[in-house]
């Protein structure tokens, strides 16, 4: 009998319904924070044989220490193989990469998303807010076998259309993909703070598909600029397990991203958190 | 030639002036961690300017040259420090032209990756399906989609990439410019091979027979490589793979910083200007803080020899 948690954060939260996408023996290719907490939380359960993979050309790391960051030494620490940058990405454009994780700065209800510039009252030259752009998203929503989709949900950052595509979805929806030519599937499912969505078959639409814990449809549609899809028999996302929220906190013993642990970080204290970490990590492996 | 030189060793301070010149295009390796800090530090001391920066995810080489006002044009599918925070030179010059504007082309990192390989195979163009589909091409008149000659199926294509400068850092090298990388190598190898003028630096300099003994670990060959400058702790507040952690603590107080104009000139003031060189940089930090860094990297991760 499955134990859920009843003490248990949002940001915890999100990372259990992220694991739950990936299957056992898949590949990722995820970004740093709550993905890479995800892939090694399903790799700590149902996924034991799901590997792990980073932009700078890492794959497969186990490491006793949390990521900082796509290019942080644990990437590589217990790791499958250390390449290069393009030779993973020909991997994923040969069709080798299963699952992608991706994020953006607005989405909208093809799954397309902008994370490259916020135009406002201005332009891509001249964007009211200029956001980091592409780096790999744009080359994972073109050729992981599925994409899933992290965003908070507020109502500027879901709209009809996206200011700029910087990572395909479905764009017009339907047949487009292929008609573009990508390889890859396309988004399986958006996940926010709220609720998950995932795709109409035929249209490719997103739809609401469930939502968190104490959150409404009409909480939900309130946070969306366009008439939003509902189905027929919305569900309740499934909470975390105990053992689920146990084994995230050990992985981010220090709080990273599932708490405020780099508020205020001292050097002390930072060297502390990684003197600490390896016995902690240690127990999971 | 100085490719074909048997020494190759110069400082950082002279490798630069050697062979950055104003209005050159340049590229630098890293990928979040092993960023050319050092080399960054370098360029704005010395004030070159009217630069084409092509890259992947530029952070500090980014960011930073950006803030100093020494970059005309970008070629790049990213800038920011990613967990430590946004590029915000970055954003002032695009939002606002500060400290002036500056013309930009983005790309994705397969899609730069791609660009640097074709440069490095002497090629004009590469092929991939990136970008189709998304409003990169729409805004990019750089990247081109055509159909395949041979299947009639939409492609993109994307230019070579031959930056005049690479600068590249890696864990150790030789004399004569081998160098050799013991974690991921993001775009170091082909960025070396595609430049014009490569300056390799590395943590640690070693003697050739060191080098042959594990040639697996070459990533950059001795010809293509006109420099070779010895750079202990060139990547700080980087991580280094197997040499030293991230100095998040450090990062996190530089950004915040970076935040307003002001902070980031007075940072380029204490942390630039008003030090001579890296080493000086390094004392700055302080070498016990450093040590520190590098022997936790070394109960985590450590090579064998």
């Amino acid at each position: 009998m499955v134990q859920y948690a009843s003490d248990y954060t949002l940001a915890e939260l999100l990372i259990a319904i992220s694991a739950r996408e990936i299957k056992d023996g898949e590949t990722v290719f995820a970004g740093v924070g709550q993905p890479t907490l995800a892939a090694s939380l399903a790799k700590l359960t149902h996924a034991p044989n799901a590997i792990l993979s980073m932009e700078s050309g890492s794959v497969g790391p186990q490491p006793y220490r949390a990521i900082l960051g796509i290019g942080d030494n644990p990437c590589i620490e217990n790791a499958l193989m250390a390449t290069s940058l393009w030779r993973l990405f020909a991997d994923q454009q040969r069709g080798f990469l299963d699952i992608g994780m991706v994020g953006g700065a607005q989405v909208d209800k093809y799954g397309n998303l902008n994370s490259t510039a916020i135009f406002g009252e201005g332009n891509y030259r001249k964007p009211a807010s200029r956001l980091p752009g592409s780096g790999g998203a744009n080359d994972i929503a073109s050729s992981a076998g599925r994409t899933v989709i992290s965003i908070p949900l507020q109502k500027r950052r879901f709209l009809e259309r996206v200011d700029y595509i910087t990572s395909p979805g479905y764009l017009d929806g339907y047949d487009a993909r292929s008609r573009e030519g990508l390889p890859g599937g396309g988004p399986s499912a958006i996940i926010t703070n709220k609720c998950v969505f995932k795709f109409d078959e035929v249209t490719k639409e997103a739809y609401l598909y469930s939502v968190h814990p104490n959150v409404t449809v009409e909480d939900v549609k309130n946070e969306v600029s366009w008439d939003l899809k509902v189905a027929s028999e919305v569900k309740t996302t499934e909470p975390p397990t105990v053992e689920e929220v146990r084994l995230i906190r050990m992985l981010d013993a220090s709080k990273i991203y599932i708490g405020d642990g780099l508020k205020s970080l001292s050097f002390a204290k930072y060297m502390k958190m990684m003197e600490d970490s390896y016995d902690i990590m240690k127990q999971l492996y | 030639m100085a490719k074909k030189d048997q020494d190759k060793r110069k400082s950082l301070k002279t490798a630069i002036q050697e062979y950055v010149q104003d209005g050159c295009s340049i590229s630098f390796s890293g990928m979040a961690g092993s960023q050319c800090v050092a080399h960054t530090y370098e360029i704005i001391r010395q004030g070159k300017k009217g630069l084409t920066l092509i890259g992947d995810s530029p952070c500090e080489p980014g960011d930073m040259l950006v803030g100093a006002g020494l970059v005309d044009r970008m070629e790049i599918a990213y800038c920011a420090y990613a967990v430590a925070g946004m590029g915000n030179n970055f954003r002032r010059a695009i939002e606002s032209g500060i400290p002036h504007e500056v013309v930009l082309n983005d790309y994705s990192n397969f899609t730069i990756g791609m660009r640097f390989l074709a440069g490095a195979m002497n090629i004009p163009f590469m092929p991939t399906k990136s970008l189709l589909g998304s409003d990169l091409p729409q805004y990019n008149e750089h990247i081109k989609t055509m159909l395949d000659p041979y299947t009639g199926q939409k492609i993109a294509l994307v230019p070579a990439a031959n930056p005049d400068v690479a600068i590249v850092h890696v864990n150790r090298a030789d004399k004569r410019g081998n160098g050799q990388i013991f974690g991921y190598l993001a775009n170091a190898d082909n960025i070396a091979r595609a430049a014009k003028y490569t300056i390799l630096t590395c943590e640690e300099l070693v003697e050739t027979e060191e080098i042959r003994k594990y040639p697996v670990l070459t990533a950059i060959p001795e010809y293509c490589v006109d420099a070779v400058v010895e750079l202990p702790y060139a990547s700080h507040p980087w991580n280094m793979p197997y040499s030293y952690l991230y100095d998040l603590p450090f990062h996190t107080d530089q950004l915040a910083k970076f935040a307003t104009r002001e902070g980031f000139e007075e940072w380029l003031e204490e942390w630039c200007y008003s030090v001579k060189d890296h080493d000086e940089y390094l004392d700055k930090v302080g070498r016990k803080r450093l040590w520190e860094l590098s022997k936790m990297e070394r109960k985590y991760m450590k090579m064998p020899y």
